[in-house]
């Protein structure tokens, strides 16, 4: 047991689980206000005698806006960075310790300027021999070992580093080129420019600026394009002896242009992205928190996508709900971030409309209202108004919409019926009415009997407006990119995982099963939406995978994603699930609060028919303690969770045939899926031929441009063995002695009779 | 009188311009290169080191899964094939020369726009 215990932690510490940095909730700064509280950012679960990379931003903030970290012991500021002063950013090293020593003392300076104080900490353990670029958020890595130019780039394109393709170090500003003069030792540093394809036009040709042109003429100053970045040597480039590629730090911290032939050191640079808060590095930790400079209405969003979805892929609108029906308040696409973040405050319909009147009692001498304690089947509690209050006021019974009693209550009643004399409304919720009164500074206008309390008041009213009814429209960037996305959701390992949950106790629909641990589990499972879980789901998951009927009529976002706020997605549990909102939806309707200007919105999404939540957001409450699935997926990393597959395509007898032959090794493989992309302009599928043992369903559908095939052993009873093979047969439309390409496989998933999501390793 | 008709037949063709040869484009063999830009249907160049079955295969970098792959019978010395890229993921792929017993004799990247 102990053995498992330590290869548990082991494989934990090993998987970097628990580390992040967690951030404080929005709030607003006074203008001009110098040493303002912002602590509340923390970094957790790294090692404590770690040295951290950590790095605290100010992104775009209202003009006069600073930051300042009181106390920086035990911290050192990385190059082109000091401890003390006010900043906008600042890059540090130091102890877990001594950072969120530092960060419980970040304050804040504002101007007069009002706007958003987005406020970004990240977090990594600092790798040697890199050196982090904290305006860019990337990473540099010098190689002092010279190569020639065009090995340089090779060989940087050819480094990965915390997930991300390195390449040859691109100069794209004076800060950037500052950065790399400070931080590299060596001089003549290859980076990525070359004139190569054509003499003196001066282009980048690595990294996400490639094809960039910034100079079309040799000499320092000549050609130069405005609004580029160039620091050439005087005189030079000259393309004295054929000089086609560039070095930095020449004679000094300029540029010059060198034959190839030349082996200098070079620089590799690692991020692609222009925001160091769109960072995608792995194990590099982020987070931020959106303030504001005085109360500014917004509406900012942060939306969890699950691990396996790039929120980048989407985007979103602002909507109103006018007349009953939903329209955009302007057409305006806001991207979402890698960290699903989107601000729509910009598109917000900041217009209020007329809601009705406003009720308000100030002390008078008749009780003409009383309040009655909370009632379990109102949810709320009966407020009574004599209707004679209203007599020669003109003011409608029924547009009364909001109340304000004494120092008890202010906010919205909703209308019941007359009871006599008195007209009835309901205050929503438990108010604790008896510590409200008791705290009150009415107490001599209020009158305790039989558990209401009556009111000696007068009354006054006034008309009420309010802003719209909001709603975010999540939109597809793509629609080829999101029936890619939905092929990877739902996919074998769902359907058999749904099948082995029904046959193991979920049969019964509403029963918790032994296999699916959490409540949107069996959401997702219910792909009829009618709150129960059964034979009639299984079958329609069947039908989906085997391409029979797909599970939703049209491929649009709004009939296969679910939206939830973070707070509802929490608190659906395996007993409550039949009880909660269970459709799909790409919009979610919000309310802008007038009281709370500064809005934030924590959203999650999960989808229809992502039984093992492999594209899901995890629940924080108990979701990560039992959601096992997804504790799967991670582990998929793993060699222990791969099986193997060999590809091969060939030319036989005027027909092209791919054939994929299975190696599940130890692995008792109960299903797999394989989608085989074909160039429909070249070729017709013909065929799908299955060498399997036992009886599983095999499932080969053509779905225009591609082909879904694998197979799948509901019950488990049997296992897929290395006999497991797949022939796909089409005919060309075309003349054709070369197949290379006319098909690639994309989407793989394997499942095994324990429900665990396999990897497919295709050699 | 036939002496003149030779002659003159002989200096003809002795005056006619000599043909000269067509320049060809010297043709890139795509292994002897680190990198290349494929577009659909392009023919590339490659040498085998004897005639038998080879097979030239495509491979994700970024997860080093393949994802096409051709057989083929070639011959000893230069070889021509078509690469199409209408089904294959935008980026970089490596494209890797393999002999019949799957040992990599050749790799490159290329990149599918």
């Amino acid at each position: 047991m102990k053995k498992l215990l330590v290869i548990c932690f082991l494989l934990i510490s090993f998987l970097g689980f628990g580390q992040s940095v967690s951030a404080p909730d929005s709030k607003s700064f006074l203008p001009s206000t110098t040493g303002q509280d912002a602590s509340g950012f923390v970094l957790n679960g790294f090692s404590s005698t770690a040295t951290l990379l950590a790095s605290i931003s100010l992104v775009n903030p209202p003009s006069g806006t600073t930051f300042v970290l009181n106390t920086t012991t035990g911290l050192t500021a990385a190059s082109g960075f000091i401890l003390s002063g006010n900043k906008t950013r600042l890059v540090v090293t130091g102890t877990m310790a001594n950072i969120n020593t530092a960060l419980s003392s970040l304050k804040v300076n504002t101007g007069s300027v009002r706007g958003n104080v987005v406020l970004s900490v990240a977090a990594t353990v600092n790798p040697t021999g890199y050196f982090y670029n904290g305006t860019n958020g990337h990473f540099y890595r010098p190689i002092s070992t010279g190569a020639t130019y065009t090995n340089a780039r090779t060989l940087a394109s050819q480094q990965t580093f915390k997930g991300q393709q390195g390449y040859l170090v691109t100069i794209t500003s004076a800060d950037e080129d500052a950065f790399i003069f400070n931080n590299v030792p060596q001089n003549t540093i290859w980076f990525a420019l070359t004139d190569e394809a054509s003499e003196a036009r001066w282009t980048i040709d690595a990294g996400p600026e490639a094809g960039t042109l910034i100079k079309i003429n040799n000499g320092q100053l000549n050609g130069n394009i405005p609004g580029q970045y160039n620091n050439w040597a005087p005189g030079e480039p000259n393309n004295s002896g054929n000089e086609d590629y560039a070095v930095t730090k020449w004679n000094g911290s300029q540029w010059n242009d060198l034959p190839n032939h030349f082996v200098n050191p070079y620089v590799i640079e690692f991020g692609t992205w222009t925001n160091p808060d769109d960072a995608t590095f792995t194990e590099f930790y982020t987070n931020s928190v959106t303030h504001s400079n005085g109360e500014v209405l917004t509406a900012r969003f942060n939306i969890d996508f699950g691990g396996n979805v790039d929120e980048t892929k989407f985007s979103a609108k602002a909507n109103t709900f006018v007349n009953n029906v939903w329209g955009v308040t302007n057409n305006t696409s806001r991207a979402i971030s890698g960290l699903g973040k989107v601000d729509i405050t910009n598109d917000l319909d900041t217009n209020k409309i007329s809601d009705g009147f406003k009720a308000t009692i100030t002390p008078g001498q008749v009780e003409w209202s009383l309040i009655n304690p909370y009632e379990t089947s109102r949810n709320g509690h009966r407020l009574q108004i004599d209707e004679r209050v209203f007599s020669g006021t003109g003011i409608n019974l029924n547009t009364i919409k909001y109340v304000k009693l004494f120092d008890i209550y202010d906010g919205p009643i909703n209308p019941m019926d007359f009871n006599g004399w008195w007209k009835q409304w309901v205050v929503p919720g438990n108010i604790n009415l008896a510590s409200k009164v008791a705290a009150s500074s009415f107490q001599s206008n209020i009158r305790l009997q039989d558990g209401w309390y009556a009111f000696k008041a007068d009354y006054s009213f006034s008309p009420v407006s309010v802003f719209k009814q909001h709603g975010i429209d999540i939109i597809a960037n793509s629609q080829t990119e999101l029936n890619t996305l939905y092929n990877s959701i739902v996919t074998v390992s769902d359907v058999f995982l749904a099948f082995k949950e029904l046959s193991n106790g979920g049969i019964f629909g509403n029963e918790s099963g032994n296999e699916f641990t959490s409540g949107i589990q069996f959401m997702n499972a219910d792909v009829d939406g009618n709150g129960v879980f059964n034979e009639a789901d299984t079958y329609k998951l069947l039908q989906h995978l085997t391409g029979a009927q797909p599970l939703t009529q049209y491929s649009a976002l709004t009939y296969l994603m679910k939206l939830y706020s973070k707070s509802e997605y929490d608190a659906i549990t395996k007993t409550n699930w039949n009880t909660q909102f269970n459709s799909t939806r790409s919009l979610y309707p919000f309310n802008l609060n007038s009281g709370t200007l500064n809005n934030t919105y924590n959203l999650n999404v999960t989808w229809v028919g992502d039984v093992n939540l492999s594209h899901s957001a995890q629940q924080t409450v108990s979701g990560i303690a039992t959601n096992s699935m997804r504790t799967m997926s991670l582990s998929t990393q793993s060699v222990p969770n791969q099986i193997n597959a060999y590809l091969m395509g060939e030319n036989i007898g005027g027909k092209v045939v791919i054939t994929i032959s299975l190696d599940p090794l130890q692995q008792e493989v109960v299903g797999t899926q394989f989608q085989l992309n074909y160039d429909n302009t070249s070729l017709k599928f013909e065929k799908v031929e299955f060498t399997t043992k036992g009886n599983p369903t095999n499932f080969g559908t053509d779905r225009g441009s591609s082909i879904t095939l694998g197979s799948l052993i509901s019950d488990g009873s049997t296992t897929l063995d290395k006999t497991t093979e797949y022939k796909i047969t089409f005919l060309p439309l075309i003349g054709i002695n070369s197949i290379l390409g006319l098909t690639s496989i994309s989407t793989t998933d394997a499942v095994n009779k324990n429900g665990t999501q396999l990897k497919i390793k295709i050699n | 009188m036939k002496k003149i008709i030779l002659i003159s037949l002989i200096l003809l063709v002795g005056c006619t311009k000599p043909e000269l040869p067509t320049p060809t484009m010297p043709i890139e063999k795509i292994f002897t290169v680190t990198e290349s830009k494929v577009t659909n249907g392009q023919t590339i160049y490659f040498d085998l080191p004897s005639s038998g079955t080879y097979m030239l295969t495509l491979v994700e970098i970024s997860t080093g899964q393949v994802i096409s792959r051709e057989k083929f019978i070639g011959q000893n010395g230069e070889n021509t094939k078509k690469i199409y890229t209408k089904s294959l993921p935008t980026g970089y792929l490596y494209l890797v020369l393999e002999d019949v017993n799957k040992n990599q004799l050749n790799k490159t990247k290329i990149t599918i726009n």
